[in-house]
């Protein structure tokens, strides 16, 4: 009896593993697959559901005008998509999936930092070495923005913002503009990877950089809703500068928090994560005054128009984590094009080397509000990660309003 | 010196009035148990579907605080009767530990059914008392939290009334004591189970509406939180016991802010489960419960 169990569930786990791919699909059934995980159920999901907007919108728009030139034959993109709910397990769980069973030839995302690592780790390390068996599969992420993280695997291409750069440029030119300001505050998560790498990686450099005295420092979790203790804290600290480097949700409740024990703090600077249209919808004007670096904002014709192509189709908000979703499909379609791949389930995994490998030369392509220049594999500081333009924005009135921006895209 | 007292004392307030929410929690999980001896994993769920039930009229009809405070309470009850026929009513005699199991289950579905409808976006709840806190004297008082402290002494109160001097009481309580022999004196111990999962949800639904105020913002994820605080309330409080679930509340709140303002946050969770950990070594029956024989 239980060999009977034994030999039914292996055949299960083998029509499992092998029903989704079929071998009649690829280029003789006219598709190209490509992957997405986003957290799009839990706490996290407002920002993964914008990233799987993002990208259905540029799936769409690629698919409308013909689809992808492969081998001489036009074939539509098709997109296989999980939730990993920002959770490590699942994430592990979806890239096998992803790689081995969809057998697509990039994924997008994740969502979260902490579902980034561990799942950039099963990937190989050392290029073409047989002896390693980590995953041959390529990412290009579009969300998962702590420092470092493409330096994991030679397979992790990401393109998200340089946190360093941004923070560093803010209070650079927080300086300059309020040069009375001295002393700052700062709330983070600990519980949450990319708030803490924020915290210790790009604002506590730049405070330091740029002689900034740090008065107090409290922390509360991701999902936290009681923030008494940590106000009274940075109530006595009395800082003229505020940080916060906590998510949308936490950021609405420690705002109103702030206001009633009446903490007025003359500039109050926020994590890169809460520039979205979410922050407005749960905060309303309790974040008015709250400037945010990004990477996005729709300053132009064109990113206007996707920002509310998106918003309409999809319900997808447009910021510094969703638009490099979109930004990269088509940075894919171009680089697919050129590189020669068969898109044939017998060649996916030298499809991918290839395709890794183009992106690794790409240098600069055009992303939504200006270029993009995509760092190779020799880059030593940040290695397959992008150099992009960094927007300040500020909340104003239940909107987002542009603080300051290159002079060269006004 | 005066600065520590100060400290202590506005921290030892806002623990105090905090932990009136963790006390009416554990009343409705206490009731739960006390009457049907069994665990409902459901209720943090049922709570949270009540009060995302009661942004409809806000979100769609733009109604009054009062409808939606009115379709929070009912949206509760709602979701409790859902919960008491899907994971109690029909699970056989004898299989005590089967509701432990289906609860858990209704709270995965709850609030997964909650994160697909609302994509788990954050929504603004409006405070009716404002966003201003209360002088009293050196110290501030939230006037969301002294609403919440209020109505739980109230609630404390009814309960009292309700369970010791009416008839429904009575009933509760024969049911609680010994289900078979009120069965036989003519108690509908079904009814009893229904009505009891009617209060306890009208409960939640009412301590839903008030907290989701001091929140500001709503997500789903206070569920899983609302469970975690409340199960440690019964078990420090005495399993079954609603005085206890009261004073442990209290208590878990009051030991949740001093840890938090003398030993930083990381230490609230910390302490708050050695709390626990030393009830369950040193004293398993928690402050009120009656000790296992």
């Amino acid at each position: 009896m239980k060999r009977v169990i034994r030999i039914a569930s292996g055949l299960l786990s083998l029509l499992l593993v092998l029903a989704p791919g079929g071998v009649g699909a690829f280029q003789e059934e006219g598709t190209l697959r490509i992957g997405g995980m986003w957290a799009l159920s839990g706490p996290a999901a407002y920002i993964g559901s914008s990233s799987n907007g993002l990208s259905s919108l540029a799936v769409d728009e690629v698919n409308e005008a013909g689809g992808v030139m492969v081998e001489g034959k036009r074939v539509k993109l098709v997109k296989y998509v999980y939730d990993d709910a920002c959770k490590a397990e699942e994430g592990l769980t979806v890239v096998r999936r992803l790689a081995d069973a969809d057998k697509v030839l990039f994924s997008l995302g994740p969502t979260c930092s902490n579902v980034a690592e561990p799942v950039f780790g099963i990937l190989q390390k050392r290029l073409g070495d047989a002896s390693d068996t980590g995953l041959q599969f390529l990412f290009f992420t579009d969300t998962a923005i702590k420092f470092g993280l493409a330096k994991i695997s030679p397979w992790a291409f990401r393109n998200v913002g340089n946190e360093p750069q941004m923070f560093d440029l803010t209070f650079k030119l927080v300086k300059e503009k309020f040069p009375d300001l001295k002393t700052v505050s700062v709330a983070y998560e600990s519980d949450f990877a990319h708030s803490v790498s924020t915290w210790k990686g790009a604002v506590k450099p730049a405070l330091d950089k740029h002689g900034y005295q740090v008065t107090e420092v409290v922390e509360w979790r991701f999902e936290d809703t009681e923030f008494g203790a940590q106000t009274t804290k940075l109530r006595k600290a009395n800082a003229d500068i505020l940080v916060m480097l906590s998510h949308t949700f936490t950021t609405c409740g420690s705002v109103k928090e702030l206001k009633r024990q009446r903490v007025k703090a003359k500039l109050m600077v926020g994590i890169t994560s809460t520039a979205n249209t979410e922050t407005m919808t749960g905060c309303g004007q309790a974040v008015d005054g709250l400037i945010i670096p990004t990477n996005f904002a729709a300053i132009n014709p064109k990113a206007k128009a996707v920002a509310e192509k998106a918003w309409t189709k999809y319900k997808a908000d447009s910021n510094l984590h969703s638009v490099p979703a979109y930004e990269n499909i088509y940075a894919i379609k171009g680089i697919v094009e050129k590189a020669g791949i068969k898109n044939r389930p017998e060649t996916l995994l030298q499809d991918r080397r290839k395709v890794r490998d183009a992106l690794a030369k790409l240098g600069t392509f055009q992303g939504l509000i200006g270029p993009i220049k995509m760092n190779g594999d020799d880059d030593p500081v940040k290695p397959r990660d992008v150099d992009k333009a960094i927007i300040l924005v500020q909340a104003k009135g239940g909107q987002w309003t542009i603080w300051w921006q290159p002079p060269e895209m006004k | 010196m005066t600065d520590l007292l100060l400290d202590v004392t506005q921290q030892l307030i806002n623990g105090l009035m905090y932990g009136a929410f963790y006390a009416i929690i554990g009343i409705g999980f206490t009731l739960f148990f006390g009457v049907m001896k069994k665990f409902n994993l459901a209720y943090g769920p049922t709570i949270m579907a009540g009060i995302y039930l009661g942004l409809i009229p806000l979100y769609l009809f733009k109604m009054p605080m009062w409808v939606v405070f009115l379709t929070c309470v009912a949206g509760a009850i709602v979701i409790g009767f859902i919960v008491e026929l899907a994971c109690f009513r029909f699970i056989r005699k004898g299989h005590e530990l089967a509701p432990l199991i289906t609860t858990i289950g209704m709270l995965i579905l709850i609030q997964e059914t909650v994160v697909t409808i609302t994509h788990a976006l954050p929504y603004e709840y409006p405070n009716i008392f404002g966003d201003e806190s209360l002088d009293l004297g050196p110290f501030l008082v939230r006037p969301d939290y002294l609403a919440i402290f209020i109505t739980g002494v109230g609630f404390v109160a009814l309960l009292y009334l309700l369970v010791n001097r009416t008839r429904f009481g009575r009933a509760m309580r024969a049911v609680a004591e010994n289900p078979a022999a009120a069965q036989l004196l003519g108690v509908s111990v079904k009814r009893m189970n229904m009505l009891t999962f009617t209060l306890s949800s009208a409960l939640g639904g009412v301590s839903g509406f008030l907290v989701a105020m001091t929140f500001g913002a709503l997500q789903p994820g206070i569920a899983g939180w609302m469970t975690i605080k409340g199960l440690v309330v019964i078990v420090i409080g005495g399993v079954g016991s609603i005085p206890g679930a009261i004073l442990a509340g209290l208590l878990l709140g009051v030991v949740e802010f001093q840890a938090m303002w003398f030993l930083g946050f990381t230490y609230r969770d910390i302490l708050a489960f050695l709390l626990l950990f030393a009830f369950l070594v040193l004293r398993p029956s928690g402050l009120m419960g009656k000790p296992a024989v």
